[in-house]
């Protein structure tokens, strides 16, 4: 059975810059798959250039089979994969619930059944308590888990996260991490992209290095963790500036 | 805000008394001039609630609705004058050619951010005023009258199948009155379905809404449509109650201004808010303009500017911002109550045992 | 086509369009400093027009010796308005802060027509009118004085501004408030005072704008409604906060509206409705305008 998520040899040039350059990677169904690499690794312009935010200016992605690259993100979603932002981009004018009834009616028309949609997965990311909140009001752990919330109702057959975890204390994290995986159980697939590895090793079934806009490595997290490019790669993060941001 | 303020389902009380009176309304009130104050407050209520839709829910600022007004007015108008054709079957014909046009020019312009759509609104609606001003189709400046509908004695007569009424003006309170209730259920049928979220969506943040599937464009340019055509049909309405327009009365920028005006004094978003902010700025703008404006002077003008300014200073979410703001003291109070009826029953009885 | 009418329209265009510049600048000046526009600007320019006709009327000084104290009026208007009226809203919804200023035309404009009533007026026997007989060739062109005198002194305004905002200390806190709010107070830098300063300056470039087409224009109380319209355009073609944009837009605006009925030999009735046209023309290629900086 082919991979839900293939990417082949996928390059994106912004002017003069190689953000991405010729990264070949697949997700296979029922996984979760950790994207990691040190800031301005390119990992959320691979992210953009997948969710349809922009073109690649060459390579493939396919997605369940389709060729999508170059989609409009509206049309990506429609195919059945959802992503999150690294800066959270709640609808702060809008109530929890509401954010998540616009994820709902990607997969229908009725206001009833989006509610519905939206008051269960609440329950089950654990937000019902806070339905009628305004998005603006919420802590940064509260609008991301939000945020998954609506790319998860949506009803996506992959999910990618950005930087999730960014930002959360310990214990926030743990619940994270247990949320995530209780989405996999429910058979969504998962793509996870992190900046701090250790996040990424217990959960993930896969983990891909980016750095400097290339694939470094991959394979099963512990393999990935003992491969000298990877720790070059992030030991020499040590010695770079920290403001060259990750897009 | 929107979340407060939106229309409450189960709520049908007070609309129902609401509707009672303004159905009651010109029986108790047999005055020419505060008729006619209802009738433009409803035309008001009615293109506010339009551009609500598309200013309110979707957060495009437009400037310039009042062209979707002229050319509502003055497609039944030609119709009318040149082939007779009743402003009834005019109506629906300018409301899709209102829809038409907004959809073909609004595409390129939903492109613009903030400021530069809402000048390009202005602009656009400065042109058409330009063009129907010097359009000798129309009659250029000089405007169209509406010809009269004569009984058999020659005399001009109400007729209800060419939305014409001579003797009195309350067939037309009525006929607005029912425009207006038709402007509010559209309104309530958008706010409450997915174009509704898809379009406060928009408002809040295009790329989230994207990224969850909205197209935004359609739903913007679906969106202007409803709105161009709600505007159109009043702009119908308001050529047969003055019997007379010209490019001035039903295109110029300050009508496009007012209308967005009342809106955003009610409170932008809601469906309340467009027919509170009628009900206030209109009263007030005719009984400043009767009042004061009679000896020639303008001080009708002041008082309204003074006003618009002092509102948007010291209540600049709109006057549904107030009712919100009392609810909320309320809802923050109630706790207190609930405690005291659950488990604290020698306070709530202590008053009566006191005395 | 003759030659020389359109050479005599393309400098006609070129100096109203100064003027249009002029009056633009102040408004893309306070959008660059605060991102507000001010809709009470046509007003501002009408009074300063009065301003110049009372100068005249009242105390019998021509416009051009009346030009300093009508600038310092309108800068102490614009700075008041700032206190009043603008400080409270800064964190307003953008809706809120069009309608104040709105609100604060309509208030002005009335009180210009209960007061001075909405009769047409205009400055008696200015200087610069009778100057020279009022126009002069330039090889086969013929320029009126007024007209000439008022791009001069537009284009003197334009490179003082510039000296102003790129040379000096008080011009580079003005930027450095445009740029980064927060950044600039920690600097130590009162980004309240420079607000109050940058509406100061827009309505003193207004006021020099009113001053100098009150030598050559009619005077009533909506007269600032057209002329707002066309800043509005002016502004947003150049890219709003832009303001070499505004120079540039407001001499497009001007040789557009006056050179295209000769060139196209259309009705000059339609000259605002090319202006505008050529407005959306240009910013739907370019949405942020010709100078625009997103």
């Amino acid at each position: 059975m082919p991979a839900l998520l293939e990417l082949h040899a996928v390059s994106k040039r912004f002017g003069g810059l190689d953000a991405n350059r010729d990264v070949s990677m697949v997700v296979e169904e029922h996984q979760i798959v950790g994207l990691i690499g040190p800031n301005g690794a390119g990992k959320t312009t691979l992210f953009n250039c997948v969710s349809g935010f922009f073109p690649p200016t060459s390579g493939t992605i396919r997605f369940a089979g389709r060729e999508i690259a170059g989609w409009a993100p509206e049309r990506v979603l429609r195919a059945g994969l959802a992503r999150t932002f690294q800066v959270v981009r709640t609808f702060p004018e809008m109530t929890v619930l509401d954010n998540v009834m616009i994820g709902a009616f990607a997969r229908t028309n009725r206001a009833n059944e989006a509610r519905a949609r939206a008051t269960d997965l609440l329950a089950f990311t654990g937000l019902a308590g806070r339905a009628r909140v305004r998005g603006a009001d919420l802590t940064i752990a509260d609008k991301k888990r939000l945020e998954l919330t609506r790319a998860l109702a949506t009803q996506p057959r992959l999910l990618m996260l950005d930087e999730v975890m960014a930002g959360l204390n310990p214990a926030e994290r743990a619940q994270a991490v247990a949320l995530i995986r209780a989405i996999r159980d429910r058979g969504t697939t998962v793509l996870l992209v992190e900046h701090v590895m250790e996040v990424l090793m217990p959960i993930s079934d896969h983990v891909v290095v980016l750095d400097s806009g290339r694939k470094i490595a991959e394979g099963p997290p512990q393999t990935v963790v003992r491969d000298p490019n990877v720790i070059a790669a992030y030991l020499g993060e040590k010695y770079r500036p920290r403001d060259e941001g990750s897009a | 805000m929107t979340g407060f303020a939106r229309s409450r389902p189960g709520g049908w009380l007070p609309v129902a008394a609401t509707l009672s009176a303004l159905v009651v309304f010109p029986l108790v009130v047999d005055d020419g001039s505060w008729l006619n104050t209802a009738v433009l407050v409803l035309l008001y209520a009615g293109l506010a609630q339009a551009w609500n839709i598309l200013g309110g829910f979707a957060g495009q600022i437009s400037l310039g609705n009042a062209a979707f007004f002229g050319i509502g007015a003055y497609t039944s108008t030609v119709l009318l004058d040149r082939w007779n054709v009743s402003p009834w079957l005019g109506m629906p014909i300018g409301a899709v050619i209102a829809a038409g046009f907004a959809v073909a020019v609004f595409f390129p312009f939903f492109r613009l951010g903030g400021h530069y759509f809402a000048i390009a609104t202005i602009a656009l609606a400065e042109i058409l005023l330009i063009l129907f001003t010097n359009w000798a189709f129309v009659r250029g400046a000089r405007g169209m009258t509406i010809p009269f509908v004569r009984g058999p004695d020659r005399r001009p007569t109400d007729s209800w199948a060419f939305l014409q009424f001579n003797e009195s003006r309350v067939p037309y309170y009525y006929v607005v009155l029912g425009l207006a209730v038709l402007a509010v259920a559209i309104a309530i049928a958008v706010e409450r379905s997915k174009l509704g979220y898809y379009l406060r969506a928009i408002k809040n943040d295009q790329q989230a809404a994207r990224s969850l599937g909205v197209p935004v464009l359609r739903y913007k340019l679906i969106a202007v449509a409803i709105s161009a055509a709600v505007s159109a049909v009043f702009g119908t309405f308001y050529a047969q109650y003055l019997l007379f327009i010209d490019p001035e009365t039903t295109m110029r920028l300050e009508l496009s201004v007012l209308i967005a005006l009342v809106a955003i004094l009610g409170g932008v978003g809601t469906v309340v808010g467009p027919l509170l902010g009628a009900l206030v700025l209109i009263p007030l703008s005719e009984v400043t303009r009767s009042q004061l404006a009679g000896s020639g002077n303008t001080l009708d003008l002041v008082l309204y500017g003074g006003l618009i300014m002092l509102i948007a200073v010291f209540q600049p979410n709109g006057l549904v911002a107030v009712g919100d703001r009392v609810r909320r003291r309320r809802r923050a109070v109630r706790p207190a109550g609930d405690g005291a009826e659950r488990g604290d029953a020698p306070l709530v009885g202590a008053p009566g045992a006191g005395d | 086509m003759d030659g020389d009418v359109l050479l005599q329209a393309i400098a006609s265009g070129l100096l109203i369009g100064m003027v249009y510049a002029l009056i633009s600048v102040g408004l893309t000046l306070i959008f660059g400093l605060m991102e507000i526009v001010n809709f009470a600007h046509g007003e501002f320019l009408m009074l300063a027009m009065y301003a110049a006709f009372f100068g005249r009327s009242l105390v019998g000084l021509d416009p051009m010796l009346s030009l300093p104290a009508t600038v310092g009026l309108l800068f102490l208007l614009g700075v008041l308005t700032y206190r009043g009226i603008i400080s409270r809203i800064l964190h307003a919804p953008m809706l809120a802060q069009i309608f104040a200023t709105f609100g604060l035309g309509l208030f002005l404009r009335g009180l210009a027509q209960f007061f001075w009533s909405p009769d047409f007026r205009s400055v008696e026997a200015p200087f610069l009118a009778g100057l020279s007989g009022g126009g002069v060739e330039v090889g086969s062109v013929s320029l009126g004085v007024p007209q000439s005198a008022a791009a001069l002194l537009a284009g003197l305004a334009f490179l003082a501004l510039y000296l102003f905002i790129d040379r000096s200390r008080t011009g580079l806190a003005l930027q450095a408030v445009a740029e980064d709010r927060a950044t600039a107070t920690l600097m130590g830098i009162n980004s309240d005072r420079m607000f109050a300063l940058g509406w100061g300056l827009g309505a003193a470039c207004v006021g020099l704008a009113g001053a100098v087409l009150a030598t050559f224009y009619y005077i009533y109380p909506s007269v600032g409604v057209v002329f707002a319209l066309i800043a509005y355009i002016t502004v947003a073609l150049g890219g709003f906060g832009s303001v070499p944009g505004a120079l540039v837009a407001g001499l497009l605006v001007g040789l557009v509206e006056v050179v295209s009925p000769t060139l196209f030999g259309f009705s000059p009735a339609y000259k605002y409705a090319v202006v505008f046209g050529f407005y959306l023309a240009v910013v739907l290629v370019r949405p942020q305008g010709l100078f625009g900086r997103f």
